[in-house]
């Protein structure tokens, strides 16, 4: 059929269906028409007009049958079906509000609950990568094979990332890049606004395909050893600072105290490298706002001991005669690194690809696919419950369903109808399921400000559309043959397994809800030993902040050092002798904020095997940093004034490092031990000069690792976290004090991160919280529905039985007897409910395991406690309908009817 | 659908050409088409309404006739059915392959 032909028809079959009432009456017409002539005809025979209008009628065969016959011929019979059917549906449902109200509200909120986490899943675990041809992105880390067995997975030095750029021939693109935090201004005199940056090489928007939306990314001749100051800001940066002006391409900004040229804007939503998808210690922002090149100079290029870029690269498509795999340029890039680099740790160290999208999913898959899993019980249990109600309908429409059968309606155009009907419910259910879930889905990403990977990529798009729209459609599919089959079966009076079905829902229901809350119940008893955990510090009553000195160019500790340490030291002693400040101290990396460094330490006098060679968490601190954080001191003393640039290098370490290295705390004191971490090269050894108690600094589910702490002033940083303990209450109250002091002592320094410690601490339990709130969400939605779902089935059981009841009334039976006898029905059904559901948590919450701290995942108190509880719960639904039936009064029930 | 098809499907497949035939002259309405096709034939062949309306439709689904409201000598609006060029095509390719079939099954006739 050719195109004209075919539009014509779809003008046809459209018409037929939208304009049904004028084609219907010009059918009326033309058939009237027709039979007129047919009639004159006759007559013009020489028939009577009552003989010709008899004949005509015999010729005709039936007006009603010809336009049935003219009506399928017009092709949109099955959808004038589907119409009438969703007419008719909605009349129903409008018709019952509260059967329509209930099961739009089961629906909508067990809908709009697994559409929010379907979304969040789909965003951070399905979608891909905002990037061009993401699947080829990877992230090239230096696996390092501990003698253990362990591997990590390392940044790359600026050496051996040269070394691989140069020589690999598996990419299209490679990139480096590293945090890099910088202060922006419009001019040198206005105020400064922290912003998170990175310094990256220019071919990093090759490797992503992303490319400036205004001006030019900066270019491989601007990113050289004294090249020009240039940067990319991001596309939110510009409208939150700039106006959005055109005229700021090409322009200077102040980055720090150094001018930088502007030379383009990113496009909006580009923010990468965003912090969450990369391991927290690279200390990434959340969203990054500025770009500047990063540049190797000539001693870069041969650096192997400062491994601090991150890698990433865009495979080939094609290399040599097949695909490019990432085993492949695994190997490829491995052969590369032996070359380059004879060292004896050489079969240690390979080159591991990861690609982008799993390195950000990684952390979160398993915590997302529980969170989907608990979902996914709540919306069985509220098909459960709706199935349930609709059942129960279907039995206040007997009547109905009958009449219509015996009127001649097929079966089977009964069911579709049921069907049709359901879908009515089942696409509402979605409509308030979506807009919940719309809402949801911005609640559940404040839960987890900044700390959940990819969280600006979810947003509803097909594939959330898609689910909702077929979870709509099976279950509207679900419970019109659910209904359908129960019609069946209450016309064979077999009324018996209609209730014996709703009651075994009712079971369901009660078992799933009593496993997600065990599994609640689990994550909060875990949520709470946590927070009992002591975490070797005291974080009340304290106020952190981070301040960063603005660098010019690379940081020269061995040039600036001195005055970094004097900047700080001026600001911690002007802090501490403020009124209200009890004491106030800096670290470089602030206790459970999710950054930590480690460092290689040789104890002096022991000897380890190659490839044991101990390492220690290090702590550079300033002022009273032991006092402000109240870490308590085991034996020795803390550093003081003594341990400046001058003085003897001196450190400090914790139990586990002493008992670790030296037996005991006080064996520890006096010793020495060689820091591969300073500076410059061949330091003399520091001397332990105290010990101090084990302080949780990477989570607090873990145990502390050997940590040592050295002094700033020895090993000078241009970042640091203030840590002041106040004699107040309110640290924040501070807060003015601590900004005119920092601002006073240096005006372009930034203050970030303004938070109590206390809140730093409450924020490393983030992911914890996260999963605690929404599975207790959950599971307490869960109950709600399971609750409703008792409830309806008693009370139906009871309206049924209102006559039974009655007689029994009637023959003598106390109201207490009828109570009990109903009660004993309802709850032989929660019984055997809760049983499945204990059976069922116990098989279930093993996946809970990694997520736990403190409780065993079949702990007996929690099991108990739950079952108790949705056993209470069971039993007031039970009660209610039990009570009204045992208030029944014996004539109204007998004469009822 | 294909020649072929329609061959098996005599009944329908002869209504349809009938029709496309009785509209090749000029366009007619419902009960025209009916009238003319017993004319033709002598009260062989009738047409009832239940079969017409029906085909007509399907008719012009395929895009071989189509419809318009008009007036009747006697002033009455009455819908009149005209063939299109494609369906004057159709009349041809299933005049011809009608006459193929009558032509085999007469050769048969004869044979026995």
């Amino acid at each position: 059929m050719n195109p004209m032909n075919l539009a014509a028809l779809l003008r046809r079959r459209l018409r037929a269906l939208f304009r049904r009432s004028a084609v219907e009456r010009e059918m009326t017409n033309e058939l009237a028409f027709h039979f007129e002539l047919e009639k004159q005809e006759r007559m013009r025979a020489g028939a009577s007009s009552a003989e010709a209008h008899r004949a005509a009628i015999h010729a005709f065969g039936g007006v009603d049958h010809v336009k049935e016959a003219y009506r399928d011929a017009r092709g949109t019979r099955p959808l004038e079906n589907l119409i009438q059917d969703l007419r008719y549906g909605v009349r129903i449902l409008r018709r019952n509000p509260l059967f329509a109200a209930a099961a739009v509200t089961a629906l909508g909120l067990a809908l709009g609950a697994a559409l929010a986490v379907f979304n969040v899943v789909n965003g951070v675990l399905l979608r891909p990568l905002p990037y061009r041809d993401p699947e080829r992105i990877n992230i090239i880390w230096l696996a390092w094979r501990w003698d253990d067995g362990n591997v990590s997975q390392l940044p790359l030095s600026s050496g051996s990332y040269s070394d691989i750029e140069r020589d690999s021939r598996s990419f299209d693109a490679m990139a480096a890049f590293r945090a890099w935090p910088y202060a922006i201004a419009e001019s040198p005199d206005a105020e400064r606004e922290a912003v998170a940056g990175a310094r990256v090489t220019p071919a990093l928007f090759d490797v992503l395909g992303v490319s400036p939306v205004v001006g030019r990314a900066f270019t491989r001749a601007e990113a050289v050893p004294g090249g020009p100051n240039v940067a990319l800001i991001s596309h939110d940066l510009w409208q939150r600072k700039f106006g959005g002006s055109r005229d700021i391409i090409g322009k200077r900004i102040y980055l720090g105290d150094a001018p930088f040229t502007l030379t383009g804007v990113m496009p909006p939503g580009f923010a990468f490298p965003r912090g969450a998808e990369l391991p927290a210690p690279f200390q990434f922002g959340t969203r990054t706002d500025v770009w500047t090149p990063l540049v190797f100079e000539s001693s870069d290029v041969s650096n192997y001991g400062v491994q601090n870029l991150v890698a990433v690269g865009k495979l080939s498509e094609r290399c040599g005669t097949g695909r490019c795999s990432a085993s492949a340029a695994q190997a490829e890039l491995t052969t590369v690194l032996r070359r380059n680099i004879p060292l004896n740790d050489q079969p240690k160290s390979a080159y591991k690809l990861v690609s982008m999208a799993e390195q950000a999913a990684a952390r979160v898959r398993r915590p997302l696919l529980i969170l989907l899993g608990a979902v996914a019980f709540v919306l069985a249990i509220a098909a459960a419950n709706v199935t349930s109600l609709v059942i129960g309908r279907v039995h206040a429409r007997e009547r109905e369903l009958a009449v219509r059968s015996a009127l001649g309606a097929a079966r089977g155009r009964l069911a579709r109808q049921l069907v049709t009907e359901n879908l009515v419910l089942c696409l509402l259910g979605m409509a308030v399921g979506l807009t919940l879930a719309f809402w949801g889905t911005k609640v559940v990403l404040l839960l987890v400000p900044g700390s959940l990977p990819r969280a600006d990529d979810v947003g509803f798009d097909w594939r959330v559309l898609s689910v909702a729209g077929l979870l709509a459609l099976i279950a509207a599919l679900g419970f019109g043959v659910a209904a359908a089959y129960a019609a069946r079966l209450r016309f064979t009076r077999a009324a018996v397994s209609v209730s014996r079905t709703r009651r075994v829902l009712v079971m369901t229901e009660v078992a799933l809800s009593l496993i997600l809350l065990i599994g609640a119940a689990l994550l909060t008893r875990s949520f709470i030993s946590l927070q009992q955990v002591r975490p070797g510090f005291d974080p009340s009553n304290a106020l952190t902040a981070r301040v960063t000195i603005p660098l010019v160019g690379r940081p020269q500790p061995l040039v600036d050092g001195a005055r970094w340490s004097a900047t700080f030291d001026h600001i911690i002693a002007r802090l501490a002798s403020a009124p209200g400040i009890v004491a106030a101290g800096g670290v470089v990396t602030l206790p459970l904020s999710g950054a930590f460094e480690n460092g290689g330490v040789r104890p002096v006098g022991k000897v380890y095997e190659n490839g044991r060679n101990p390492s220690a968490q290090v702590q550079i601190v300033a002022g009273d940093y032991f006092g402000a954080a109240r870490i308590r001191l085991v034996a020795g003393r803390v550093f003081d004034a003594s341990d400046d640039q001058s003085g003897r290098a001196s450190m400090i370490v914790n139990r586990k490092f002493a008992r670790e290295h030296f037996g005991s705390e006080a064996d520890a004191l006096g010793r020495e031990v060689t820091a591969l971490f300073e500076w410059a090269r061949d330091r003399p050894p520091r001397v332990i000069v105290g010990v101090v108690d084990d302080v949780k600094t990477v989570s607090l589910d873990g145990d502390a690792p050997p940590q040592v702490y050295v002094p700033l002033s020895q090993l000078p940083a241009y970042a640091l976290t203030l840590v002041v303990r106040v004699s107040g209450a309110d640290p924040l109250a501070a807060l003015p004090l601590v900004r005119q002091t920092v601002h006073e002592v240096h005006s372009s320094a930034t203050l970030k991160e303004i938070r109590t410690f206390e809140s730093v601490v409450a924020d490393s339990l983030a992911p914890q919280r996260f999963n605690m709130t929404l599975i207790a969400t959950f599971a307490v939605l869960a109950l709600v529905l399971a609750f409703v779902g008792l409830y309806g089935v008693l009370a139906l059981m009871v309206a049924q039985r209102r006559r039974e009841i009655g007689v029994r009334l009637a023959l003598g039976a106390t109201p207490a007897t009828v109570v009990r006898a109903l009660l004993g029905e309802g709850l032989r059904v929660v019984a055997v409910g809760v049983t499945i559901g204990l059976a069922g948590a116990l098989a279930v919450t093993r996946v809970l395991s990694s997520m736990l701290y403190g409780v065993s995942t079949t702990d007996g108190s929690v099991f108990a406690g739950a079952a108790a509880f949705v056993g209470l719960v069971a039993v007031l639904a039970t009660w209610i309908p039990a009570r009204r039936a045992s208030q029944v009064d014996p004539r109204t029930a007998l004469t009822a009817e | 659908m294909t020649p072929q098809d329609r061959s098996r499907d005599v009944v329908q497949g002869t209504l349809d050409m009938l029709v496309l035939k009785a509209l090749s002259l000029t366009p007619m309405h419902g009960w025209g088409i009916t009238n003319r096709i017993g004319q033709i034939t002598k009260g062989v062949l009738t047409v009832n309404p239940g079969s017409l309306y029906p085909a007509l439709e399907r008719l012009q689904d395929r895009g071989w006739i189509t419809a318009d409201w008009d007036t009747t000598e006697n002033g009455r609006n009455a819908k009149y059915y005209s063939l299109t060029a494609a369906g004057r095509r159709r009349l041809g390719t299933e005049t011809e392959s009608w006459r193929r079939m009558a032509a085999a099954i007469e050769a048969v006739l004869r044979t026995t």
